[in-house]
């Protein structure tokens, strides 16, 4: 079994996001780039299956700039056995996304794709699904565990309402949620041994993919910052400044 | 009967917050020790400079003992109470006073703490770089009383380093203030550095103002599996002379052993006797590739057999759980406590001879080893075994502890690297200090302290 993984590189969970001064953007040069972490629990369930002995090959694919390539190397060092890096400079949206991987799909033919539920950086929580109605294949989103006999996959998928279990055939896409797996650390020798693990590299505008690009950003606005609190001295004066707040 | 002094105490302060609630004299009369029953007088919570001043002078007039108060999260009972003393907790005074972008330096009341210290320097685009587990408990006035250390003191130094001023009241209570945040300052006496480190016995600090430092590049953690003891400082010398090193720490299979059963994930499938995390300025792909040709140099001078790399923020603090999660993982079984330093360059030998001092002396006991081997300080806990009772335990390891005394003696080295002497250590200051040195200490006590009532009976 193949299994294509979706790998996004996004700014660091952990960086406190800051806006450009000129609303443009965020700022994103000198600041730490990771995998989308869902993206990371992806590659980390690939790499179990093909553990099992349910899958032979994974292969991680990212789109985004040349600079893309470490990060891709970071994901072969984690284990996948060849990268797919689609070279682009622009930011892609997910409709974009989803006809991108579905050329890769063509090119791979894999029997199933794992994505991350969302990226951190537009929570769109969107390219899984579009990617599944373009393929015109099954789709099992929020996964929280994965079980693969035969042509079927039995998911658990975290619902407002718990859990949901259904069966899809096979091949599917299966986006994760952060419940799935915990991703494990990267080996130094893993490391040494990726730089010689196949990347490949696909100019965006050679696979022929239709812009679904149509949102446009126009400004960036970091949240209003919370106004400080006051102390109030008894009920009394509480009940007075809610009053003149016009809050009771 | 006699009347309470605490009436008069009111009576001078009427506003001041004082309490006599037994659930407080058992809070606030202990630290993270917990082999001295709290009995504390009462606990008073100042609300700024004039309360301290006037509490002191109250305590020098009713001869009342005061134990000065932060986070609490001491391991050599130095903020232990049980002696019917007033306990001055400073957590009511926690505000941030200043920032000066010109002096880089933040201006604080001594019970903010530590954490709120770096949020609020990050505030201004600057780090305060003493850095340690407890960031979220303790506080910078306890800090400055202990001159804590911590992990980042390879890079950076201990607390000591980062006092630009500081506001003391004194045991007489006299309110100094202490070099003025200057940088040159050639008039006599430095008696910041006095403060610094003196375990609340010379007076109280009521105001610090820290110096801050830009933020460090990007970083990246390595974990290292270690095969032998030996080969912890060869790991050490190659990270050194390779990487811009922020921290370089060490820990055993058997502190790994009680972090997981804490609920960290296992870095390797196979168990190393030892464990190495060092954290690295990794600006760019040039410094990842020294990581990785210092693994390579490592793996093939057998110091190291496996190793691991963060990918991601998360994963770094992932490894940091490891090692930073040592103490509290540890909490529960009450273990016994060394924290000791000796000069880097004796370090090789002096962790063999620990090694077999300690195989040989406590060969039934779980000894838990880790600390911050890159600056020469080794923290080692002993595990009580359930079977032994706590009296016995103490006892036996207190036995241990005057061999280990002798070692460091030979060695140069220290009795206490980071964690004071307290009550817990008191015993054991003259295997660190001479005499003369410890008459000195008392004749300096006894200007700034002339009744004795700052925290008396730690120390010496």
């Amino acid at each position: 079994m193949k299994i294509l993984v979706g790998y996004k590189r996004v700014v660091d969970y952990n960086v406190r996001i800051q806006v450009k001064p000129d609303g443009s953007g965020v700022v994103t040069e000198g600041v730490k780039l990771s995998a989308n972490p869902f993206d990371e629990i992806a590659l980390e369930e690939a790499l179990r299956l093909r553990e099992k002995g349910i899958a032979t090959d994974v292969v991680v694919a990212t789109i985004g700039p040349a600079d893309c390539q470490a990060h891709l190397r970071n994901g072969l060092a984690m284990g996948a056995n060849r990268a797919i890096h689609v070279v682009t400079s622009e930011a892609i949206q997910p409709l974009t996304a989803a006809r991108t991987l579905l050329k890769l799909i063509e090119k791979e033919q894999p029997d199933l794709v794992i994505l991350g539920k969302q990226a951190i950086d537009d929570d769109c929580n969107q390219t899984g699904q579009m990617l599944a109605a373009l393929w015109n294949r099954p789709q099992a989103t929020f996964a929280s565990k994965v079980e693969i006999s035969g042509s079927t996959a039995k998911v658990t998928r975290e619902v407002d309402a718990g859990l949901e279990t259904i069966e899809i055939d096979l091949p599917a896409v299966i986006t994760t949620d952060l419940r799935l797996n915990e991703p494990r650390f990267t080996k130094l020798p893993d490391i040494m041994k990726a730089k010689s693990k196949p990347l490949e590299s696909i100019p965006l505008e050679s696979l022929g993919v239709e812009s679904g690009d149509s949102l446009k950003t126009t400004a960036y606005a970091a949240p209003p910052k919370r106004s400080k609190g006051v102390m109030v001295k008894d009920v009394a004066e509480l009940v007075a400044l809610l009053k003149t707040k016009g809050l009771v | 009967m006699t009347i309470s002094p605490l009436v008069s105490l009111r009576e001078r302060l009427p506003q001041l917050k004082l309490t006599t609630d037994a659930t407080d004299l058992e809070h606030y009369g202990r630290d993270w020790t917990r082999r001295w029953t709290p009995a504390p007088l009462a606990i008073a919570l100042p609300a700024d400079i004039a309360e301290v001043q006037t509490i002191v002078r109250w305590a020098n007039e009713t001869g009342v003992a005061i134990v000065p108060s932060g986070g609490r999260t001491g391991l050599s009972g130095g903020a232990v109470a049980a002696n019917g003393e007033l306990v001055v907790s400073l957590e009511r005074m926690n505000r941030v006073l200043g920032f000066d972008a010109a002096d880089r330096t933040l201006t604080v009341q001594p019970g903010i703490a530590l954490e709120a210290v770096h949020n609020a320097a990050r505030e201004h685009g600057l780090i305060y770089p003493v850095d340690f587990g407890a960031r979220g408990s303790c506080q910078i006035g306890g800090n400055i009383a202990t001159n804590a250390g911590g992990i980042r003191v390879i890079r950076y130094g201990n607390t000591r380093n980062w006092i630009a001023s500081l506001k003391v009241v004194t045991g007489a209570g006299e309110l100094l203030e202490l070099n003025r945040s200057l940088v040159k300052n050639a008039t006599g006496y430095d008696l910041r550095h006095l403060f610094i480190g003196s375990e609340g016995t010379l007076g109280l600090v009521v105001e610090a103002t820290l110096a801050l430092t830009e933020a460090p590049p990007a970083s990246q953690v390595l974990l290292f599996a270690v095969p032998h003891m030996q080969a912890l400082m060869q790991v050490f010398g190659a990270c050194r002379s390779r990487l811009q090193l922020s921290a370089f720490e060490f820990f055993t299979d058997r502190a790994l052993h009680h972090v997981r059963a804490h609920g960290a994930q296992a870095p390797f499938e196979q168990v190393s006797p030892y464990y190495v995390v060092t954290e690295f300025d990794a600006a760019d792909e040039a410094a990842q590739a020294e990581a990785l040709a210092v693994f390579e140099h490592c793996l093939e001078q057998g110091w190291v057999s496996d190793g691991v790399l963060s990918q991601s923020e998360a994963q770094a603090r992932s490894l940091w759980r490891l090692r930073e999660g040592i103490t509290e993982s540890l909490a529960p079984h009450k273990p016994y406590k060394n924290d000791i330093s000796v000069r880097i360059g004796v370090v090789p030998a002096f962790l063999q001879e620990m090694q077999e001092l300690l195989t040989r002396e406590y060969p039934q006991f779980d000894v838990v080893w880790f600390g911050h081997i890159g600056d020469g300080n080794l923290h080692i806990n002993i595990v009580k075994p359930a079977e032994i009772d706590y009296a016995a335990f103490i006892a036996e390891c207190e036995r241990v502890t005057e061999l280990m005394c002798e070692v460091l003696r030979r060695h140069g080295g220290s009795i206490s690297a980071e964690h004071g002497i307290g009550l817990v250590k008191k015993a054991y200051l003259a295997s660190a200090r001479s005499v003369e040195e410890i008459a000195l200490m008392r004749g300096i006590r006894a200007v700034l302290d002339p009744r004795g009532v700052m925290n008396p009976g730690k120390l010496f």
